[in-house]
């Protein structure tokens, strides 16, 4: 598959989100100064949205019909964007950390946003426990929370399964659970070592982890994305890295992961499948910023 | 010619070489002619006197790949430069702290915090010798560090704790690692090189509790030491086994210091789970035992070029709850005004992030904190400009620095170091000033 770039566009700060109308007509990004931007692809300045997030906005996902867009933040908040007006008309502390990452059930009826903070928890550093549910999903239309999950903290990425009933997240130690939202159970669960390091250079603690986290569209597999184990974890020097879980064997099993020859350095953070579903792209923020 | 070996249960002579000079300064210093025993040293009235008057102790954090100002004492909110970490007050008016360290803020009217520290170096080795010799590099000479100085210029009389303890339980680190293992008494000599400790201390504390009097044990001991020395290259300390014992005498003797078993589990819990609060644990007992200059290091882990937020968010409040820790317990213990308490870094971060969301190194403007004896307290030097680009104004640099940390703890910063057939070296060379307004 080859890649060509069409356009480039420019936001005042970094984007951690990204959501499009179905036509394709508008962009809405979420960005490290907090505020939420709306773009023409066509070309034009960004239009920022009249309410922001207190820290950095780290997610957004439109709605169907396209009229309202819901914002996540490390400032923990969930916000709903009348988009039309550019103005918000609901705020709610979904966490006491940040929104890791936010997203959207395939109906559009759920957010789900995923939360915890890395605290020291032993003599190596090891997370500790959160003191609150770091995975929360909520009612688009009423803000209302639909559900709680401990998952150990923190927790990187989440994603819905195809058909919106399952809720994947994923976590800085690599641990992968699988939750039935119906019973709200825990219906898998596994732990990948390959996106975690700890550092036995530099720094005695763990870093890495999960960052991007999809379901095949047949649901039957799930794909982790991050960087490989690191010599030297503050350099940032792991391999770029995905893996496919066949989750609902019992037990989970790895069915595949990326090879070495396809690989540079750096942190892959988001996935995405192509509209007719035979390939998948990946992408992040290179070693160094190189 | 190879020196015929004691008998077994005595000691060289050499073994007595540090104390019979320290037996016979103390006799020059106090201009006593005789004394009954080298005991009766430590009751010697005028002595005695002289080694309270000198006690002061001085305890290093050392925050090595260095730590962010922005995400710990000098927030920057609104600001392009500010991280994800808002801000919040202090118990100093109008001062804020990063909101990762609530418990500092609880107790900033304790704390000094210099804000403007404007240095040279911005690579990790050389940085990390400029901010722990005080000086910048002379070709051909080696400045002692900072806790050889200070060893020499307090070493005790009274107490066999080793005047010189680096905590480190990383036994990697690279640059820093290089620097553990390069000279770092300098012209001073091997008998103040730090006696350097880390992790779970196992096998101290197997060869402590072997120390007895037979030679068998004690030359077990000297292997241990003589090994570890070994290891760490071109060391002088490599050739200096008589030093490296006499730190194995000061080290059996408070052997329990270093025995992570033996500290309490209210304080562990309190110091948190972390190496890097263990040790500084370690460290307050160290000090209220009396030892002089004790460091504590945790790798080099701030280096945050990639991992940035994700790191710092673990880090800082594992700084803020240590810090907390041991600045309101040496308080209670009525040992904050004879202890000096810096917490530290190389130099600071980036005020903009980098394209992995990280930030790098940054010496033009960077932050460190200091508290306890001989200065003030509550009190924020200087300050940088709206996105901690330059420091607003004055700056101090190394040698500021230093001279405020040797003026607290009443030593002479441009005093000269008593160097035969060397060229005349300071303290602090080019008589620097220090940061006055933090002197008590």
């Amino acid at each position: 598959m080859k890649l060509e770039l069409t356009k480039t566009l420019t936001l005042p700060t970094a984007p951690l989100g990204l959501a499009m109308r179905a036509d394709a007509s508008r962009l809405y990004a979420a960005c490290m100064d907090g505020g939420i931007y709306e773009l023409d692809p066509a070309g034009g300045e960004p239009v920022r949205f009249g309410d922001s997030h207190g820290s950095y906005a780290s997610g957004c996902v439109l709605l169907p019909g396209g009229r309202t867009l819901i914002s996540a933040g490390y400032d923990g908040q969930f916000l709903w964007h009348d988009v039309g007006k550019k103005s918000t008309f609901r705020r709610v502390q979904a966490h006491g950390f940040w929104s890791w990452q936010l997203a959207l059930s395939p109906d559009g009826r759920l957010a789900a946003s995923v939360s915890g903070q890395y605290l020291a928890g032993g003599e190596k550093y090891e997370p500790a426990p959160a003191l609150q549910p770091t995975v929360k999903v909520f009612d688009t239309a009423t803000g209302a929370l639909v559900r709680a999950f401990d998952h150990p903290p923190p927790v990187l990425s989440t994603a819905f399964s195809p058909d919106g009933r399952l809720l994947a997240t994923a976590s800085m130690m690599g641990e992968v659970c699988v939750w039935d939202l119906a019973t709200g159970q825990c219906a898998a669960a596994f732990t990948t070592p390959d996106f975690t390091s700890w550092g036995l250079i530099k720094s005695p603690h763990f870093c890495g982890g999960i960052y991007g986290l999809t379901f095949a569209p047949d649901g039957a597999s799930l794909l982790c994305c991050g960087m490989g184990p690191m010599a030297d974890p503050m350099a940032g020097n792991g391999k770029q890295t995905w893996q496919r879980w066949a989750w609902r064997e019992n037990p989970p099993r790895l069915d595949s992961h990326i090879r070495d020859g396809d690989r540079g350095t750096g942190l892959m953070e988001t996935l995405a499948h192509t509209p007719d579903r035979t390939a998948f792209l990946m992408a992040g923020r290179q070693a160094q910023g190189s | 010619m190879i020196p015929t070996p004691p008998p077994p249960g005595q000691c060289t002579p050499d073994d007595h070489r540090l104390h019979r000079r320290l037996f016979l300064r103390g006799l020059a210093a106090t201009g006593a002619t005789t004394l009954g025993s080298f005991g009766g040293l430590f009751t010697h009235p005028a002595l005695a006197q002289a080694a309270r008057r000198s006690q002061k102790n001085c305890l290093l954090l050392w925050l090595c790949g260095a730590p962010s100002q922005f995400e710990t004492w000098d927030p920057k909110p609104g600001r392009p430069s500010s991280g994800p970490f808002g801000s919040i007050p202090t118990t100093v008016p109008g001062v804020h702290f990063s909101s990762l360290m609530p418990r500092c803020a609880r107790i900033a009217h304790h704390l000094n915090v210099v804000r403007c520290m404007h240095t040279t170096q911005s690579e990790h080795l050389q940085a990390i010798n400029l901010l722990t010799r005080g000086n910048p590099d002379r070709a051909g000479f080696t400045r002692p560090t900072l806790g050889a100085a200070v060893s020499a210029a307090l070493e005790r009389l009274e107490t066999k704790i080793p005047n010189y303890i680096l905590l480190d339980p990383n036994p990697e680190g690279n640059e820093f690692k290089e620097y553990k293992a390069s000279d770092l008494t300098g012209w001073l000599g091997p008998e103040h090189a730090p006696v350097r400790l880390g992790g779970s201390y196992t096998q101290l504390g197997r060869a402590a509790d072997g120390l007895s009097d037979d030679r068998e044990a004690r030359d077990a001991l000297r292997k241990f030491f003589a090994k570890k020395y070994e290891t760490e290259r071109a060391s002088r300390a490599a050739t200096a086994q008589n030093a490296a014992f006499e730190k194995v005498k000061g080290l059996s003797a408070s052997a329990d210091l270093f025995d992570v078993a033996k500290l309490p589990e209210k304080d562990r819990q309190r110091y948190g789970p972390g190496t890097f609060g263990m040790h500084t644990l370690m460290a307050r007992n160290l000090i209220e035992q009396g030892a002089p200059f004790v460091m504590v290091a945790n790798g080099m882990p701030w280096d945050n070029h990639v991992f940035q937020h994700e790191i710092h968010q673990m880090l800082v409040p594992e700084l803020d709850r240590v810090l907390h820790c041991v600045v309101t317990d040496l308080q209670e213990r009525g040992l904050l005004e004879s202890t000096l308490v810096i917490a530290m870094g190389e130099f600071g971060r980036t005020p903009w992030l980098n394209a992995s969301r990280g930030r790098d190194h940054y010496p033009n403007a960077w932050s460190l904190m200091m508290t306890g004896t001989g200065l003030q307290r509550g009190v924020v030097v200087g300050g940088t400009d709206a996105d901690g680009v330059d420091p607003d104004g004055r700056s101090f640099n190394e040698q500021n620095l230093f001279a405020t940390i040797f003026t607290a703890l009443g030593i002479d910063p441009h005093g000269a170091y008593d160097l035969p057939g060397f060229p005349e070296f300071h303290r602090v060379e080019d008589r620097a000033a220090p940061i006055t307004e933090l002197l008590a």
